[in-house]
């Protein structure tokens, strides 16, 4: 039942969110109201030792609570209720703001739901729940042909996405006759396998893998801030979750799914760093790297599926965490200084790297939550981004596999050839001369402040004591290899 | 008690850098206070630290998960040595920083960085365990470049710091790597079982760890091909160059090479590869510095230098004697550069050429930077002389006589371009003024006197490097730092054989062999390889007098000292490797075509491609 | 009976991702989908018969074909705006997002 609770809290709230912002104009108080209530059956959940409140069968249907879903959860919430605070005052003025947190609240929701998923058919339900939602929030601005172009792509290459996926169900159906997230047995037939391609793609779509990935850098930069931080923090890493999900359905059959989630890692690395490197685009700069972020984590999923061991996993859900805190905290610095900016100059012009010139004078703060992210995401300890990059890179050197050793190289050097672009950011911000939209600006309110200070120290807690999650990312790893 | 010495040595700079950090900007005399407190109390803590060494680990906590292993923190004798110096020499350009950064903007950030740095660079050193070596590793590194592209606005300083990391990052792939075979094949990331077990690797991966190893050390130190960074590190505030050069980032390259020397020195061709290395970087280093004009840039070119020195001293089996020339250079190599902040202060620019005749107006500064080039060239009775014989003594009794005589040549080279450094800035007069007087008079012609050895024609002279304005205060505040360290380079030769007792004690796996002090000098001054030493080191002083008689011999090699003066070729093609991968991306990024039905098409032929892998495994 | 539908399917799935690759119509392009997203429906169906779960693979379809009428609706209504805004519905030039 506090199972139930947890899944539906969000998403009845969401109409009662949109009423009480039409009503009374308050959807914001409400909507961070219902996040925060949804912590309590959160932590019913995680503290609940029995089997009993964690899981709910109607009918065929069962939704289990497991690691994968608590992590799933946790990140989902956490950057949620994060991002809701910070929208306070970024999108009070803007039109359609009891929308912007109906739906923001319902993404959770559905993302909590595909979490705990137990058939196919649900999988995929909660699934294009989570896809419609955000298909409005990205095309939220509906005054701007950039943001609906966003959208309208978003939409069309993520249906298409999708369909590849029912047509995986169907196989699936028809050469078992179940729909369950169970093992299957290991000798797999040429229908099981089409459909593993097919769910390969079709989740993949979502996940970014390359070449899927052509949506990601437009959706991301044109979505609202917060919202692009929950499209890279979380929708991202559901889409990745549910393909883990149903690869467990195929991974007695050899090896061949580890290799590709490896040869995703590589090309998910090197082209979401080539293309970040000439950016001069800030939010189109880390919706790429999101994608070389990606990338890390398939390496140590790769590697786990390879071997049928959990360190690798282990890494990389440490590394869905990781990213989640880094790149929310980067996308939510830069949506305040995008405010900003756009109050400055009245239009909709996308922000440049050399718009934040001189930006640490006046916003000291979001300007050192900004670098210390964006260091973290280069991979720089003391901050979480190294820690979660060294265990997938142990992980995964420890199978003393040549091509994986050369895949570790290869990840490594990415990661220093993103601090090509990262450092040009931090630089930038740290001229003396402010550039004329910072000269003058008032201070950010404590709203839009406190999220990022939480989200900076949290990224700083987890480098200097990265154990406070193993306990978390050792459970979601187990739910995944038991 | 160790215990919390190595906690306090770490903790208290870094808690200083919030503490100072969160100051403000708006109270400067507290931030520089503070700075110097909170770096002063960590160089007391490593001090009190050297008669409690022990190779037991005094720190060994669990931290969360396997692939981190312990935290583990070892206070052995070469780890105390090298905290001592990162922490009192860095405390002392700290107490430099107080007069030099006066009425500077984001102190707070600065001494922030400079402290994190200090903390960083004990923690590489004590560590114990390589994940925490690698992770303090990549902090010098981040420090590093922060505190280089300190000066934000100056494009070229944000250049050198990102050189810096990238390069030193590259190096870091390498140690990376390393760590992990080790981890991999030795389930362990504790450098005393790696010390003990190295031997019991496949030879291959064995072989793997010591070239990649050396990788990072080549670019940490800034050796020959990697040195790049270094020059560009320039931009930096001086005090930060005498914080990298002499007291932490450059030193933690030769520490990993002695650290790991035990295990890595029975790698076939790994000792040849690191003293052919050193070599090379030591004579170029030297050749470079005698070309450039600009102050910081001759510094900078011979820390390579020196750092090659060193490197061979380790290649040729010398640990004691790298150590010991470390801790020389790091104190005359700190003076030097405070030296050279206190005269870039006064004249407010870098070019050596628009300086001259500063024993008069600035003469403690003077004398004290004169002492620090002495021990530099290898002048007898400085510390630089001692442990710079003691390296050429112990390639020639090792058997390498070609590494000897090409570091006789080096040393002389070092001396003729210490004589010049000091002739220019201190005692020669400013070729500007000429200028002045008649535009079009050219200072070719002055033979013999200050440009001959550089004639104008040439090169045309880079255009003046301006750090700052001009500080026209002639009572500059802060000699204290420069006369200890004069002190320092003076005496600290005396202890060197106490100082290799105690090297010797908690270092089971090296096998030091190391002489009293007075044993050490007869030894050295009774060597015919210290004479032949001596007679180059004077000659290539000699040659700065006669310069003008031997100019054929220097329009002989026109063709090297053109490459020198080019950085070999190296800036180009780091540049040009930047300038390649950019047009690569660049080349990519036509990919992202904005186009629905290219982006479907990416879509369908993955799935196509997918299906194809699957069906045909 | 289950051949041919299999076929039918195979059909719509091969004419959808050919429409998806040649279609520069916005609208066009929603029923390209539409097409594929059929098929998917006349798959669950079959799959359910084959397997002897026919009930199973009817409410599935049943399923499918109501969310998919919400993405639709979505789709088409974001495509009526930016034909308002941008004055085109041809894909080839909805492309100020590159790079």
């Amino acid at each position: 039942m506090t199972l139930l609770t947890l899944i539906w809290l969000p998403l009845l709230a969401a109409p009662l969110i949109y009423l009480a912002g039409r009503l009374a104009g308050r959807a914001r108080e409400m909507a961070l109201l219902a996040l925060l209530a949804a912590w309590v059956p959160f932590g019913l959940l995680v503290t609940a030792r029995g089997n009993a409140a964690a899981s709910f069968t109607y009918g065929a249907i069962t939704l289990q609570w497991d690691g994968l879903a608590l992590l799933l959860t946790l990140t989902a919430l956490g950057l949620g209720t994060t991002v809701t605070l910070y929208s306070f005052w970024q999108m009070a003025a803007e039109p359609g703001e009891e929308k912007y947190y109906a739906m923001l609240t319902a993404l959770i929701g559905t993302m909590i739901g595909l979490g705990c998923a137990r058939d196919l058919f649900n999988l995929w339900l909660w699934f294009e729940a989570m896809a419609v939602t955000s298909y409005l929030l990205v095309a939220f601005y509906r005054e701007q042909p950039a943001s609906l172009e966003a959208g309208v792509k978003y939409l069309l290459q993520s249906a298409a996405g999708s369909v590849l996926v029912l047509l995986g169900i169907a196989l699936v159906l028809a050469e078992t006759g179940s729909l369950d997230l169970a093992p299957l047995p290991p000798e797999s037939s040429f229908l099981l396998r089409l459909a593993g391609g097919l769910f390969f793609i079709g989740f993949g779509v979502k996940a970014a893998l390359v070449p899927l990935h052509t949506w990601l850098p437009d959706a991301h930069a044109q979505a609202p801030s917060g919202i692009s931080a929950m499209l890279s923090g979380v929708v991202i890493m559901a889409g990745l979750i549910a393909l883990l999900r149903v690869l467990t359905l195929l991974a007695g059959d050899g090896p061949i799914w580890g290799w590709l989630l490896l040869g995703f890692a590589a090309a998910n690395i090197t082209l979401g760093n080539l293309l970040a490197l000439r950016q001069t685009q800030v939010k189109r700069l880390l919706a790429f790297s999101s994608l070389a972020h990606m990338g890390y984590m398939l390496l140590g999923l790769g590697v786990a599926f390879l071997l049928g061991s959990r360190a690798g996993a282990e890494g990389s859900f440490f590394h869905l965490l990781s990213h989640a805190l880094l790149k929310g905290a980067a996308f939510l610095a830069v949506g305040a200084f995008l405010t900003i900016f756009h109050t400055f100059t009245q239009d909709h012009r996308p922000l440049l790297i050399s718009d934040l010139a001189g930006a640490s004078h006046r916003f000291p703060l979001v300007a050192l939550v900004l670098s210390v992210a964006v260091l973290g995401l280069g991979g720089l300890p003391p901050l979480v981004g190294f820690m979660s990059k060294w265990q997938i890179l142990t992980a995964s050197f420890a199978s003393q596999n040549g091509w994986i050793i050369a895949l570790v190289l290869l990840a490594a050097l990415n990661s220093v050839l993103s601090l090509a672009y990262y450092t040009p950011l931090v630089n930038t911000m740290y001229r003396h001369k402010p550039a004329a939209a910072f000269a003058q600006a008032t201070a950010l309110p404590i709203s839009m402040t406190l999220p990022l200070a939480l989200l900076a120290l949290a990224i700083l807690l987890l480098g200097f004591w990265p154990g406070l999650v193993q306990g978390i990312v050792n459970n979601a790893a187990g739910a995944l290899f038991p | 008690m160790p215990f919390w010495l190595i906690i306090l040595t770490i903790v208290l700079p870094w808690s200083g850098a919030i503490i100072v950090w969160s100051v403000g900007d708006h109270r400067p005399q507290i931030q520089h206070r503070l700075a110097l407190l909170f770096s002063g109390l960590a160089g007391l803590c490593a001090l009190l630290l050297i008669p409690l060494t022990s190779d037991a680990a005094a720190i060994r906590l669990p931290f969360g998960a396997a692939a981190f292993g312990d935290l583990t923190f070892i206070p052995d004798s070469l780890g105390v040595l090298l905290a001592v110096i990162a922490t009192v020499i860095g405390s002392l350009t700290v107490l430099f920083s107080n007069g030099y950064m006066q009425g500077e903007k984001s102190l707070g950030r600065y001494y922030a960085l400079v402290l994190l740095f200090i903390g960083s660079m004990v923690g590489l050193v004590l560590s114990g365990s390589l994940f925490f070596l690698f992770l303090f590793w990549e902090m010098t590194a981040l420090c590093s470049y922060a505190l280089i592209a300190f000066h934000s606005d100056n494009p070229q300083a944000v250049r050198g710091g990102m050189t810096a990391l990238l390069i030193t990052q590259l190096g870091g792939v390498g140690l990376l790597a390393g760590v992990l075979a080790i981890y991999a094949w030795l389930g362990s990331f504790d450098i005393p079982t790696f010390l003990a077990e190295g031997g019991s690797l496949p030879g291959p991966v064995l072989a793997a760890v010591g070239f990649t190893f050396l990788l990072a050390a080549a670019t940490k130190s800034a050796q020959f091909p990697f040195h790049t960074w270094l020059p560009g590190a320039m931009e930096a505030p001086t005090p930060v160059s005498a914080l990298i050069h002499a007291a932490t980032m450059v030193n933690a390259g030769v520490y990993l090479l002695v650290r790991f020397y035990p295990a890595l020195a029975g790698i076939p061709g790994w000792t040849t590869a690191v003293i052919l290395i050193g070599l090379i970087t030591a004579l170029m280093g030297s050749l470079m510095a005698l070309t450039t004009y600009d102050l910081k840039r001759t510094l900078a070119y011979s820390t390579i230098s020196q750092l090659g020195v060193m490197v061979v001293a380790v290649g040729v089996g010398g640990i004691f004697a790298s150590q010991f020339h470390l801790a020389s250079h790091a104190l005359f190599k700190a003076l030097l550069f405070l030296g050279a902040g206190a005269v870039i202060h006064q004249v407010g620019t870098r070019d050596m050429r628009q300086m001259g005749g500063l024993w008069r107006t600035m003469p403690l500064v003077a004398n004290c930077f004169v002492i620090g080039a002495a021990a530099l060239a290898g002048v007898p009775l400085l510390n630089g002389f001692w442990s710079k014989e003691l390296i050429l003594e112990t390639a020639l009794h090792n058997g390498y006589p070609w590494v000897y005589l090409t570091l006789v040549l080096t040393a002389g080279l070092t001396a003729a371009y210490a004589v010049r450094m000091v002739w220019w800035v201190f005692v020669g007069w400013r070729t500007e003024q000429f200028q002045l007087l008649d535009p079009g008079f050219q200072v070719a012609q002055f033979k013999g006197i200050g440009e001959a050895l550089d004639p104008v024609t040439d090169s045309p002279a880079p255009a003046t490097v301006h750090s700052g304005s001009p500080h026209p205060s002639p009572q500059f505040p802060f000699h204290a730092p420069l006369v200890i360290l004069a002190l320092g380079t003076l005496l600290s030769w005396l202890i060197a054989g106490e100082m290799g007792h105690w090297l010797a004690q908690t270092l089971p796996f090296h096998n030091l062999h190391v002489l009293p002090t007075l044993e050490l000098v007869a030894e050295i001054t009774l060597n015919e390889a210290t004479l032949l030493a001596l007679m180059v080191t004077a000659a290539g002083m000699v040659i700065w007098w006669w310069r003008g008689r031997i100019l054929w011999v220097w329009y002989w090699f026109r063709p090297l000292r053109q490459a020198a003066r080019h950085d070999f070729g190296f800036t180009w093609l780091n540049d040009r490797i930047v300038t390649d991968v950019k047009g690569f991306a660049a080349a990519w990024q036509l990919t992202q075509t904005g186009q629905l039905n290219w982006n479907m098409a990416g879509i369908v032929m993955a799935l196509l491609v997918i299906l194809l892998i699957i069906f045909n495994w | 009976m289950i051949l041919t539908l299999s076929l039918t399917v195979v059909g719509l799935i091969l004419i959808g991702l050919y429409g998806l690759l040649a279609v520069r119509n916005l609208f066009k392009l929603i029923i390209t989908l539409q097409i594929l997203v059929k098929g998917a429906v006349l798959a669950l169906v079959i799959a359910g018969e084959t397997s002897g779960r026919l009930q199973l693979g009817q409410s599935l379809a049943v399923t499918v074909i109501v969310a998919d009428t919400v993405v639709a609706v979505i789709a088409l209504a974001l495509a009526v705006q930016l034909k308002q805004q941008s004055g085109t519905v041809d894909v080839g030039r909805l492309d100020t997002l590159k790079g």
